[in-house]
């Protein structure tokens, strides 16, 4: 197997004046490096604050989290050395954080409303070095991104199938205690949420089906009340799979998890044929549907209420009370927060999954809340940018939807638990305690990487004189 | 396909801008309002585990809230206790997760040590390196007549409530309710089990959390009459308490075909039809003040009852005290009912006690308090209750005919609480007032008693409601008496 390497200026004088590519993973190695001690910090801030010492086991967790992160940055050496070097770091500092808050809130896991044992920190340490897991083989295994274009109508069956698995099994298997949500599959004390991989799957067929027919669907086909809409035939498989989704995600009760998909494809079907119109048909129909489903089902009518009217009557004390004590916890941490393990996070219900942001902005205050969330908008902006500078057109389709749709989960949960928008349960992408989010995250970090390795690769280079065959490297 | 991506992108910057605008508003703004909200306790956690927070005791030195540091295992640092239970509660309230009432809460910030006034103390502290504490609120209460207050309604067993007031400064001696509950059930720290004691005492029939001393509110039936005499007196001069007034047994009121008589049909004086005011006061004749009332009309009666402190919604002692009401009748018949203490007349057991303190007074009506003063840590004094006049509802002369007025009651032979004569009561002279108010919701009436003792230099002044006691003079008048003397006897011994 030959690999290129960047060419020095001193080796090829006479070559264009272009600036010279570099792999940047050194830059990325510094960026880790900077990650882990801000990690360690915030380890020892905790052990000083709950114990007043540093407890041995924060040594041992440090130890693991390293490792795991370093063997990531490795496989990025070895397999996407092109790739951009801030992705790795972001992820790893925000998968550090969410282990140190675990590690935090599971100090006090017996007063939160859900229990958390002390072996949490393990475990989510656990899944970490599952999600790295997943991200070498996705970068072991994807070499060039358009080898997925080829699944795309296995990736669109297999994402409906995973997100329509929870609602086929028994509700004694697939509901979240106590939520009424059909979201995952119990297997033991082992639970998994199948549609945080259907997300990506569906990412991937979205992409795949789109870049094929994004002209036709583009220019054939009537104009309707000023609006070019496609022929049934182009625009039907894809409409058949967004609206089973919702149906499906309507039927368990799991409105975020339909807003993120909703999303995605909308913005995805936008950046393939560039007509607003369907950005606006695709928000007026969302809106429609928000409305319409408040009226039906009651549920989805009761976060609307919460979220106009939480301090109204009762709703403070019983159906508002997660979000309200999740409101009040941000505003007594203020401007700079009480410090890690010095606030009372474990009041608020679900602390340690959809509630997560909200300990950070109690523990860290309004400037943890707006780094963490620099930190989601510096990855988006990184996938973004690959979308732009990649060439080939599926690539583009991937990287941008993937962008987006990283970019809305953080926003309906981020907006959620700070009332911008309704509050609607899903994971906090790298911060929520939890496997499935975790594992889908780090394989979405290693996709953008792929991605961003495929944008930045330099052309290849003659490698012998002008004039002769040409004869080029390909890995 | 870059121009679309593009602007997503700026999609993209919009909501994480409106992220970052919504956090900075919540975070940086929002606090402040957010503190006060329903359920938000993590006020109470940061300020039970940063202060010990202050005690509360009595004048006479008995603590009745203090805080001391919490069980092993408790996240809260401090807990607060109630050494005196359900006996206080009408005076401490409760500090719970999640609310405050009572003087916890009209002294907050002074119990907490947040109060600026404390500032300047905690700065001393933290260089001096002394662990911080709140500052300790006295109270104006006697223990001694506290505790003759809350075990004689206890005995009694029926709802009602006790105020004890002293008449030359205004300042709160006894203020009991009953029935009652231990505060101490609500301050634990375990959420659930708050909701759980909390929902209990909520749906108690009996309202126990009710401070019916601040905030019930009953007819004063006859206790009324003293607003409409001391009207009378002041309207008319020419008026005195030997002056005959109408006193029929049968009254029928105008405009309708209602016929007011005395209680039982009883014959009011010599039953000549006329009867010296002093008399119809003593014996409580409602017809004669019904009459009296109409000439005088509503509006004469209800500036008075202002003056003696009615229809005000803003006294606070600092605890907010009800509104009591006089309302002005529609008619002439109502007004006759309304001048003793009928129609929609209600006070509370404090306005009760409010008019015999007026008389007891010569006339001035101080402002009731409840607080005497506020020390810091250090001892030193961080605010005292300065005594102020709430009003002047009759001149001294009017006082001292209504005064003697009230002694005939207790003192005369026909008078209706003659049952707690000077010579039954070992030569205490107590003035007073009953009223037995129709309330068409108990079987038995309400029974009312306002008084002042000892009659030549009044040192306390009681006002006393029982929900349903019958009697004024048996159910009202014993637990009054027992509270004057259990706080006379006090002051015999300083």
């Amino acid at each position: 197997m030959s690999s290129i390497t960047a060419p020095s200026p001193a080796a090829d004088p006479t070559g264009p004046l272009v600036p010279v590519a570099r792999t940047r993973r050194r830059t990325e190695l510094s960026m880790l490096i900077f990650a882990f001690a801000l990690v360690a910090f915030a380890f020892a801030n905790v052990g000083f604050s709950l114990k007043g010492s540093v407890p041995s086991g924060i040594v041992e967790y440090m130890a693991a989290y390293i490792v795991i992160a370093l063997l990531a940055h490795l496989a990025m050496r070895r397999f996407a050395p092109w790739a951009d070097p801030l992705l790795l770091p972001l992820a790893a500092m925000l998968n550090g954080l969410g282990i140190v808050m675990t590690y935090r809130l599971a100090a006090q896991g017996k007063l939160l409303s859900v229990k958390m044992s002390p072996s949490a920190t393990m475990i989510q340490l656990l899944y970490s070095a599952i999600g790295v897991g997943c991200f070498v083989a996705v970068l072991a295994l994807v070499r060039e991104p358009r080898v997925l274009q080829r699944y795309t109508y296995t990736l669109g069956a297999a994402g409906l199938f995973l997100i329509a698995l929870p609602a086929l099994l028994p509700a004694s298997i697939s509901e979240v205690a106590g939520t009424g949500a059909k979201i995952q599959i119990r297997l033991g004390s082992f639970t998994i949420q199948p549609e945080e991989f259907a997300k990506l799957a569906l990412a991937a067929a979205f992409a795949g089906y789109l870049v094929a027919k994004r002209d036709v669907l583009a220019l054939a086909g009537r104009r309707v009340l000023g609006i070019d809409l496609p022929r049934a035939r182009d625009l039907g498989p894809i409409v058949v799979i967004w609206a089973t989704s919702l149906l499906l995600l309507v039927f368990e009760s799991d409105i975020g998890t339909s807003a993120v998909f909703m999303g995605l494809f909308v913005a995805t079907l936008y950046i393939a044929t560039s007509r607003t119109s369907w950005l606006l048909l695709g928000f007026v129909m969302f809106v429609a549907g928000a409305f319409v489903a408040s009226k039906l089902f009651a549920h989805v009518g009761q976060r609307f209420n919460i979220w106009l009217h939480p301090f109204a009557g009762q709703n403070p004390y019983n159906h508002a009370y997660q979000l309200v004590q999740g409101l009040y916890g941000m505003a007594s941490g203020g401007l700079l927060g009480r410090g890690l393990g010095g606030g009372q996070p474990y009041i608020t219900p679900l602390v340690q999954s959809d509630l997560v942001i909200s300990a950070f902005g109690e523990e860290l205050g309004l400037a943890g809340v707006m780094a963490i969330l620099l930190l989601y908008g510096l990855i988006v902006q990184r996938g973004l940018r690959t979308a732009m500078l990649v060439k080939d057109p599926y690539s583009k389709l991937l990287a941008g939807g993937l962008s987006f749709m990283f970019a809305l989960q953080v926003f309906v949960i981020v907006g959620g638990v700070t009332r911008l928008i309704p509050l609607t349960g899903i994971t906090t992408p790298f911060l929520s305690q939890g496997g499935s989010s975790l594992v889908a995250s780090w394989t979405l970090i290693a996709l953008l990487a792929r991605l961003s390795d495929a944008a930045r690769r330099p052309p290849p280079r003659p490698i012998q004189e002008e004039g002769l065959t040409q004869v080029v490297t390909i890995k | 396909m870059n121009r679309a991506l593009r602007r997503i992108s700026i999609a993209i910057l919009v909501m994480f801008l409106l992220l970052l605008i919504n956090v900075n508003y919540l975070q940086g703004f929002a606090p402040a309002s957010l503190a006060g909200r329903p359920g938000n306790s993590r006020a109470f956690y940061a300020a039970q585990n940063q202060y010990e927070r202050g005690s509360i005791v009595t004048s006479d030195g008995v603590t009745i809230a203090l805080s001391g540091l919490s069980d092993g295992n408790d996240v809260i640092k401090y807990q607060r206790r109630y050494p005196q239970g359900p006996e206080y509660a009408p005076v401490t309230g409760y500090d719970t997760l999640y609310s405050q009432t009572g003087i916890e809460a009209a002294e907050n910030s002074l119990l907490s040590g947040s109060d600026s006034a404390l500032t300047v103390r905690k700065f001393i502290d933290l260089i001096t390196g002394k662990t911080t504490k709140g500052a300790t609120v006295e109270v104006t209460i006697n223990s001694k007549a506290q505790a003759a207050a809350y075990n004689a309604l206890a005995q009694l067993g029926k709802p009602g409530a006790v105020v004890a007031l002293n008449p030359k400064t205004g300042a709160i001696l006894a203020m009991a309710s009953y029935p009652s509950f231990d505060p101490s059930q609500l301050a634990t720290h375990d959420g659930t089990l708050l909701n759980k004691v909390d929902k209990q005492l909520l749906a108690d029939k009996a309202q126990p959390l009710l401070n019916r001393a601040l905030e019930g509110a009953y007819p004063p039936g006859s206790t009324f009459k003293i607003v409409t005499s001391s009207a009378l007196l002041t309207n008319s001069p020419s008026t005195t308490i030997n002056t005959n007034v109408d006193s029929p047994t049968l009254l029928t009121l105008p405009q309708t075909q209602h016929v007011l008589h005395n209680d039982q049909g009883e014959v009011c004086g010599n039953g000549g039809g006329q009867a010296p005011l002093i008399t119809a006061f003593a014996q409580s004749c409602d017809t004669t003040f019904a009459k009296i009332g109409m000439q005088l009309g509503a509006g004469a009666l209800n500036d008075m009852a202002q003056k003696f402190g009615m229809n005000n919604a803003n006294l606070t002692i600092p605890l907010t005290v009800a509104r009591s009401n006089y309302v002005i009748p529609p008619s002439q018949a109502l007004t006759a009912f309304s001048a003793i203490g009928q129609y929609s007349d209600t006070v509370t057991p404090l306005q009760e006690a409010m008019f015999a303190a007026a008389i007891a007074n010569g006339g001035t009506l101080m402002k009731p308090y409840l607080v005497q003063q506020v020390t810091a840590s250090d001892l030193s004094t961080v605010q005292t209750t300065a005594q102020s006049v709430l009003s002047q509802p009759v001149t001294s002369s009017v006082a001292g005919s209504v005064g003697q007025m009230m002694r005939a009651v207790v003192q005369d032979p026909n008078g209706t609480a003659f049952t707690f004569n000077a010579q039954a009561e070992g030569g205490l002279v107590i003035a007073g007032k009953t009223g037995t108010a129709e309330t068409g919701q108990f079987s038995l009436n309400d029974a009312a008693f306002t008084c002042f003792a000892p009659y030549g230099n009044p040192d306390v002044a009681v006002g006393v409601i029982i929900q349903g006691g019958g009697y004024g003079a048996s159910a009202a008048a014993p637990i009054a008496v027992q509270v004057i003397k259990a706080y006379l006897a006090t002051l015999g011994n300083q």
